[in-house]
């Protein structure tokens, strides 16, 4: 709170922190259900992710350095460009961006004390850690999926794929679908329900419309995934025909379900980065988004038209041409809202004062980036051109600067940003910006080059090329500008490595931050907020008085909640208290339905169906055990 | 301040019938539940697509060689288990109102009806796969699938009821009252469900 707290005040602070203590050591970490466990918990898993999707990433670029190289033989490129796509997507950017950035960040900054669902979130995790298992154990077997990230039929199908990487694939990614559309439903909740009594929806910060239009896309966009999954493994496993084109199947099925789930899933990768990117400009410019409503309405527009242009992803595939065009005009009108939100960031740095501390110079890099390969996303609303170019590198150039350039920049400047809030201490700005030159030098140099070995004719997916092609001096440019952009990270994880044990001391506040995260200690403690905050506007933090009032309350009592693991919860538009919640508190649950679960997608992998549907009882009889011990009775 | 309520501290009828009454807005458990539904009637939704994109595909549906389905029995099963939404309505405003002997009976009522309603589809079921396989066609395919989904929800329906009817019998507490109109509410989306999937079932022979 910024002034040294009364002994009346102390006394509540002190109580509130034997309430909200958990167990110790990794009992502790088992059961805990304290949402920043569980985000940090997320970030660490979803970081060993990324480094392992990177390694698969540079030892194609190594392949690939040359021609005619043999660093991977022609199969085992086939499993890395898979394993590197599903990684990057499911076991990277949503798990990191939702989980440990949403978990850790949504309930501070709507004034709660946690999610609504504390036990759900941690299954989330615990199913997603799982599904991850589940799915490198295929690598560790020597068995690793190899028909690319978006899995084709007939290639995926039994006759041509044989071997049980498809199947941990497709089992694997349901498994993880349970997880995001149970954190997909707790964020919604949360934000729904938890809202400190007083912010009304006008006043919820940009960070919370953009994980609201996430999450409300992952719920109706996994469904058409895990459909299209189980269907292929209905008929891998039991000879049924969706797929089937001699039996009355169509192998086009699964491209339409796929990209159904698959182009909303591009905005949800990019969302949640124009989240943190509205979090971090206002800090560093000192002053507020400009159009506040037009890019809350502009987050949810893209999240819903997102939902209406799939089969931009198949205009190669032969569909009607009155189909095409309609896709077509569609992709071009996501550019509106898009667009909105590109000139308030601009315009907002660019009225506002600036300050390029490294989190803001990562936001810079990454509206470069958008701008760039969102350009070259328009190129493929033209239908021709498209057709030339699908499957080429060309295609790789544009969603590598959406996906790397728009969607982890502001992951990694997201990271540095709230770092000291997370741990106490100061990153070193020396090395951030290091870190960041590099890593944005990195990108271009990697990526730019694809573009045009693209428009030459190189296609994706080829394990090695000849010489006589005029790509390898490209190639070896985009290989180096991988090793490059290797170092980049390497250095940010570095930093905040070292920081973490050197690091200054940051105080509650290092940058003049604009969201209610700012005004608990850094780290907060187990109950984030010893009063539930005050809020009369989205820029919570700059609100003086009502931090002031919130002292004052905690001296006298008020909103303090401090009879047990206590929130409040309030209406949905207008955010009235309604009443108080009793939150559970730490429980072995979680970890338990997350084993039983794996236990009944491992069974259902080696076809003991039986066994499979006991398993499933089980999951029934602990999810029941669950629910026998009420919040109240804690 | 204090015209708030405690209202998970609420663990007697008496307490937990007030706390529903100064609720102003939907409880947490039932916005989880309604996103849960939400979330399971796109898979519906995608499914029920499927079936009449393979259908459009197709020069000839049901396969050759299929009967087309009976209208008669799916249409009254269907109709039956939309009508275990009043009981389960009736029970949700029951729990709400205190009176927790009323709704573990409207529950139960509401069980034997939905119990009834799957062992006659389990019956049909089986007497389909008689007739013709998944194995056959892309037509059999889609429709066990659909109609194996649909059964599976009924199934997990009614571990929901029986778990909270379990839970009633230990008396009345918010938390139940929340769990009762949850459960509610998946019976209500289930029967919705079970309307769109019989049409899609039983569209050759309308």
């Amino acid at each position: 709170m910024g002034i040294a707290a009364t002994p009346r005040a102390q006394a509540r602070i002190d109580r509130l922190d034997r309430i909200w203590e958990e167990h110790r050591g990794l009992v502790g970490w088992l059961t805990t259900t304290d949402h920043k466990r569980i985000g940090i918990l997320y970030f660490f898993t979803s970081l060993t992710f990324f480094a392992t999707g990177g390694v698969e990433a540079l030892l194609m670029r190594t392949q690939l350095l040359a021609p005619d190289k043999h660093v991977l033989g022609p199969d085992a490129f086939n499993q890395a460009f898979t394993m590197h796509g599903v990684t990057m997507i499911f076991l990277f950017v949503i798990p990191m961006a939702t989980g440990a950035f949403g978990n850790y960040l949504i309930p501070l900054m709507i004034g709660a004390r946690d999610m609504a669902f504390p036990r759900m979130n941690a299954v989330s995790y615990w199913i997603y850690l799982a599904s991850g298992i589940f799915i490198y154990v295929s690598v560790v077997i020597g068995n690793a999926p190899d028909a690319g990230w978006f899995d084709y039929v007939p290639l995926a199908s039994r006759e041509f794929s044989p071997s049980s990487g498809i199947d941990f694939y497709a089992l694997g990614l349901m498994f993880n679908g349970i997880a995001t559309t149970a954190t997909a439903i707790n964020f919604i909740v949360t934000i729904f329900k938890l809202r400190a009594p007083g912010m009304s929806l006008n006043r919820m910060p940009l960070f919370c419309y953009a994980f609201l239009a996430v999450s409300f896309a992952l719920i109706f966009a996994l469904p058409p995934l895990t459909a299209a999954l189980g269907f292929l493994e209905l008929d891998r496993r039991l000879g049924f025909h969706f797929y089937d084109v001699a039996h009355g199947g169509d192998s086009l099925l699964w491209q339409h379900l796929f990209w159904i789930f698959g182009h909303p899933e591009v905005y949800i990768i990019v969302l949640p980065a124009f989240g943190i990117a509205t979090s971090i400009i206002p800090t560093f410019v000192r002053r507020k988004m400009v159009a506040f409503p037009l890019v809350a309405l502009a987050e949810i527009l893209v999240a819903f038209i997102g939902f209406g242009v799939w089969a931009h992803h198949m205009f190669a595939v032969g569909l009607a041409t009155v189909t095409t065009v309609y896709y077509a005009a569609a992709s071009l009108i996501i550019v509106i809202p898009s667009g909105i939100q590109l000139f308030a960031w601009i315009t907002t740095i660019v009225t506002g004062t600036p300050r390029f501390k490294t989190p803001l110079l990562w936001i810079v890099g990454f509206i470069v980036y958008f701008v760039f390969g969102g350009l070259s996303g328009i190129t493929f609303a033209v239908i021709p051109f498209d057709q030339q170019l699908t499957d080429t590198y060309y295609v790789v150039a544009h969603f590598h600067f959406v996906i790397f350039g728009a969607a982890v920049f502001p992951i990694l400047g997201g990271m540095y940003y709230w770092f000291p809030k997370v741990t106490g201490r100061m990153y070193d700005e020396t090395a951030g910006k290091v870190s960041f030159w590099l890593t944005f030098a990195g990108t271009a140099i990697t990526f730019f080059p694809m573009h045009i070995v693209g428009f030459l004719g190189m296609p994706r997916r080829q394990y090695t090329y000849a010489p006589d092609l005029g790509w390898s001096a490209l190639n070896l440019i985009e290989s180096l500008g991988a090793y490059l952009l290797a170092a980049g990270l390497l250095l940010v994880v570095a930093n905040l490595a070292v920081s973490y044990f050197k690091g200054e001391p940051a105080g509650n506040d290092p940058f003049g931050g604009d969201t209610l995260e700012w005004s608990t200690t850094s780290p907060p403690p187990h109950y984030n907020y010893a009063v539930i905050p005050k809020v009369t506007s989205p820029y919570a933090m700059w609100d003086r008085e009502d931090r002031e009032e919130d002292a004052r309350k905690l001296d006298r009592g008020e909103l303090t909640l401090e009879r047990g693991h206590e929130t409040a919860a309030s209406t949905v538009l207008d955010a009235d208290w309604d009443e108080v919640l009793e939150m559970p508190s730490h429980s072995w649950s979680p970890v338990m339905v997350a084993l039983s679960l794996s236990l009944v997608f491992a069974m259902l992998l080696l076809g003991h169906w039986v066994t499979a549907g006991v398993f499933t009882g089980l999951v029934a009889l602990v999810i029941f055990g669950w629910h026998m011990k009420e919040p109240q009775e804690a | 301040m204090s015209e708030v309520t405690r209202s998970t501290e609420a663990t007697s009828a008496v307490a937990a019938a007030y706390a529903a009454r100064r609720r102003q807005s939907q409880p947490t458990g039932w916005w989880g539940m309604a996103l849960f539904v939400a979330t399971e009637a796109t898979l519906f939704g995608t499914v029920i697509a499927t079936y009449f994109y393979l259908r459009f595909k197709s020069a000839q549906w049901p396969a050759p060689g299929v009967e087309p389905p009976d209208v008669a029995l799916p249409l009254c099963l269907a109709a039956a288990l939309v009508a275990t939404s009043v009981p389960m309505l009736l029970a949700a405003r029951a729990a709400s109102g205190g009176r927790r002997a009323a709704a573990v009976r409207l529950i139960l009522l509401a069980l034997l009806v939905q119990g009834g309603y799957l062992a006659v589809q389990v019956i049909l079921f089986k007497r389909d796969l008689g007739d013709f396989s998944p194995r056959d066609s892309a037509y059999g395919s889609i429709y066990f699938t659909m109609l194996g989904l649909h059964h599976a929800h009924v199934v997990v329906g009614m571990l929901l009821s029986l778990g909270i009817v379990v839970k009633l019998l230990g008396g009345l507490t918010n938390y139940r009252v929340i769990g009762v109109s949850a459960v509610a509410l998946y019976w209500y989306v289930m029967g919705a469900l079970a309307v769109l999937v019989v049409l899609t079932q039983l569209s050759p022979s309308l």
